[in-house]
């Protein structure tokens, strides 16, 4: 493949990096595990109501930033960043944030669907109720539900065990299970990587659907992907060091369009273009 | 379509005959667990055809007595090892599970002194029972002074059975995917809620069957009831923690050693009694394991 058959999503982007509303502001963050600096210096910006997707090579660092957006390289032990993510104006990292409130209001969809052992609807209701939310709870689960356009597939059969769904269905499950607990973000951890075409294309729609109320931030190692999908793109690569490690960094942040048709960069025109990753 | 035309010579399907070592290793594999199969079936076939003239009533509704074989039970020796496992449960089972949980959710495998704690609690597994029954009866027994009471044993078996039931439950808890925590996690869950609405009923199955092999294997032992220097003609049932008693294999022990060939017999019932109550243990933890299997 010399050129990707990407299709644009040129003109409805509104915005210019100028203009973006911004509800991360990423300053200079470096990730470690360890001693071992995963990442090093990224800045960017993730805009209200976008979707930004990141994209790179294997290794490139590119989950390990976007666990730190809700504080789930916490649960590793060793793992700390340097530099600052602010969410609106508050330090995600300071020392009064809980991360449990954080990994409320920034929820999060993983690679492989993975539905709790429950019924449907104790799945969505999980959420609300570690919570403490207890009223109108049938109300939150459908609501939660439709947004994911999973209702109308599953009214029937609330009750049944959620591994009885088909991996796409699973994995919109997921996504009504973080909608229901009323995020302002979704982080989306390669969400489609397990799911056949077809089933791709319905959480495409639905991301499509969900950037109007949730700002949205994907992972993804399809570029085509991120190129139909994303209003933003963040590259990111490997370098190795004089000493042989490898560190990820971002080399390009901009607008998608910009990124697959115009990179300033010279590697991100060669991963786009498929000459290496 | 060159495959069609390809001569039949080309393509040799042919089998070679297999090799004799392949025959040779699968009798071995069998013979050996025949081995096992065939000396639990004599065992069996042995101990039924011994005590049947007195696997009867008699059996579980007398209490022992040295002179009147014909009348002579092991009705205290039944209740006694209930009122052990029992207790032993309430006592083990709790603890086994909570220790279990620390270890595999909350403490950090990189530091020494976890690492030390877990490599101590397979020696603990390893430690013979005997060794349980001293450290019953020097602390539990005398230094604590609970005498030679139901409590005493049950401590004593519940040290006994800890370690096996803190690793068995650990093998229960690390079985449940990590993806389950991370996606309860994400959803704004404290790590305790994620222990006890997700972990804890995803395990409690393989929890459940490890907990009850353990306790089968307590109900076998004699060396540290033999310790603490329990009785054997016990004459009446427990009534309470702190009432005095015997079990089933002491009972047997005793049994045994008795000249009269009666009491022989009477053995060997009492036997197929306690493998009655260990196969049906058993039953319960694979049936346990095949209802509540979870597959992810």
């Amino acid at each position: 493949m010399t050129q990707p058959n990407v299709t644009l999503r040129g003109p409805e982007v509104p915005n210019t990096p100028g203009s973006l509303d911004p509800v991360f502001t990423v300053e200079d963050l470096s990730v470690f595990y360890g001693d071992y600096e995963a990442v090093r210096n990224v800045d960017m910006m993730i805009g209200r109501r976008e979707i930004t997707a990141m994209i790179g090579p294997s290794g490139c660092g590119k989950s390990t930033v976007l666990r730190c957006f809700n504080r789930m390289n916490d649960l590793i032990p060793g793992a700390h960043i340097k530099g600052k993510i602010l969410y609106h104006e508050e330090d995600l990292y300071g020392d009064h944030v809980d991360p449990i409130e954080v990994r409320r209001r920034i929820g999060m969809v993983f690679q492989k669907p993975n539905p709790f052992p429950k019924s449907i609807y104790d799945n969505v209701a999980y959420g609300p109720r570690v919570n403490g939310m207890k009223k109108n709870m049938d109300t939150v689960v459908e609501e939660a539900l439709n947004k994911a356009a999973l209702w109308d597939e599953v009214k029937d059969k609330l009750k049944q065990n959620a591994l009885s769904l088909s991996g796409g269905q699973q994995q919109r499950l997921c996504i009504a299970r973080a909608i229901a607990v009323k995020p302002e973000v979704i982080l989306m951890d390669e969400p489609c990587s397990a799911l056949d075409p077809i089933a791709t294309t319905k959480i495409e729609d639905l991301m499509q659907e969900l950037r109007q109320e949730y700002t949205i931030l994907i992972v993804t190692h399809n570029m085509q992907q991120a190129a139909r999908v994303s209003d933003r793109t963040a590259f990111f690569t490997a370098d190795v060091d004089s000493a042989g490690v490898r560190h990820g960094r971002l080399v390009e942040f901009d607008q998608t369009t910009r990124i697959f048709t115009k990179p300033s960069d010279k590697r991100t025109e060669d991963y786009i273009t498929g000459r290496f990753g | 379509m060159a495959l069609l035309s390809t001569p039949r010579s080309q393509v040799d399907l042919v089998g070679k005959g297999r090799p004799i070592r392949e025959h040779l290793f699968r009798i071995a594999l069998l013979s050996s667990l025949a081995v096992a199969l065939i000396f639990l079936g004599l065992l069996l076939a042995y101990t039924l055809t011994e005590g049947w003239p007195r696997l009867d009533s008699r059996l579980w509704e007398n209490f022992p007595s040295v002179r009147r074989p014909e009348t002579s039970g092991v009705l205290s020796g039944i209740a006694g090892t209930l009122w052990i496992i029992g207790l032993t449960a309430v006592m083990a089972l709790p603890t086994g599970v909570l220790a279990a949980i620390y270890l595999e959710e909350y403490a950090d495998n990189t530091k020494w002194y976890n690492r030390l704690i877990e490599l101590n609690i397979a020696n603990l597994a390893a430690v013979p029972s005997i060794v349980y029954g001293i450290l019953g009866l020097g602390i539990i027994a005398r230094w604590l002074d609970f005498g030679f009471t139901v409590m005493t044993g049950a401590v004593t078996i519940s040290l006994l059975v800890l370690p096996i039931v803190i690793i068995s439950a650990r093998e229960a808890i690390r079985a449940v995917p990590p993806s389950i925590r991370e996606g309860s996690l994400a959803l704004g869950a404290t790590q305790w809620q994620t222990i006890y609405r997700q972990v804890l009923p995803a395990s409690i199955p393989g929890i459940a069957t490890g907990s009850i092999l353990a306790l089968s294997r307590a109900i076998g032992e004699a060396a540290p009831f033999l310790m603490l220097g329990a009785a054997t003609l016990v004459r009446f049932n427990p009534d309470g923690v702190w009432s005095s008693f015997t079990v089933l294999p002491l009972q047997i022990y005793n049994l045994i050693s008795q000249s009269r060939e009666e009491f022989h017999i009477l053995a060997a019932a009492a036997i197929v009694v306690l493998l009655a109550i260990l196969l049906l243990m058993n039953s319960l933890a694979i049936w346990l394991r095949n209802r509540y299997q979870k597959r992810w």
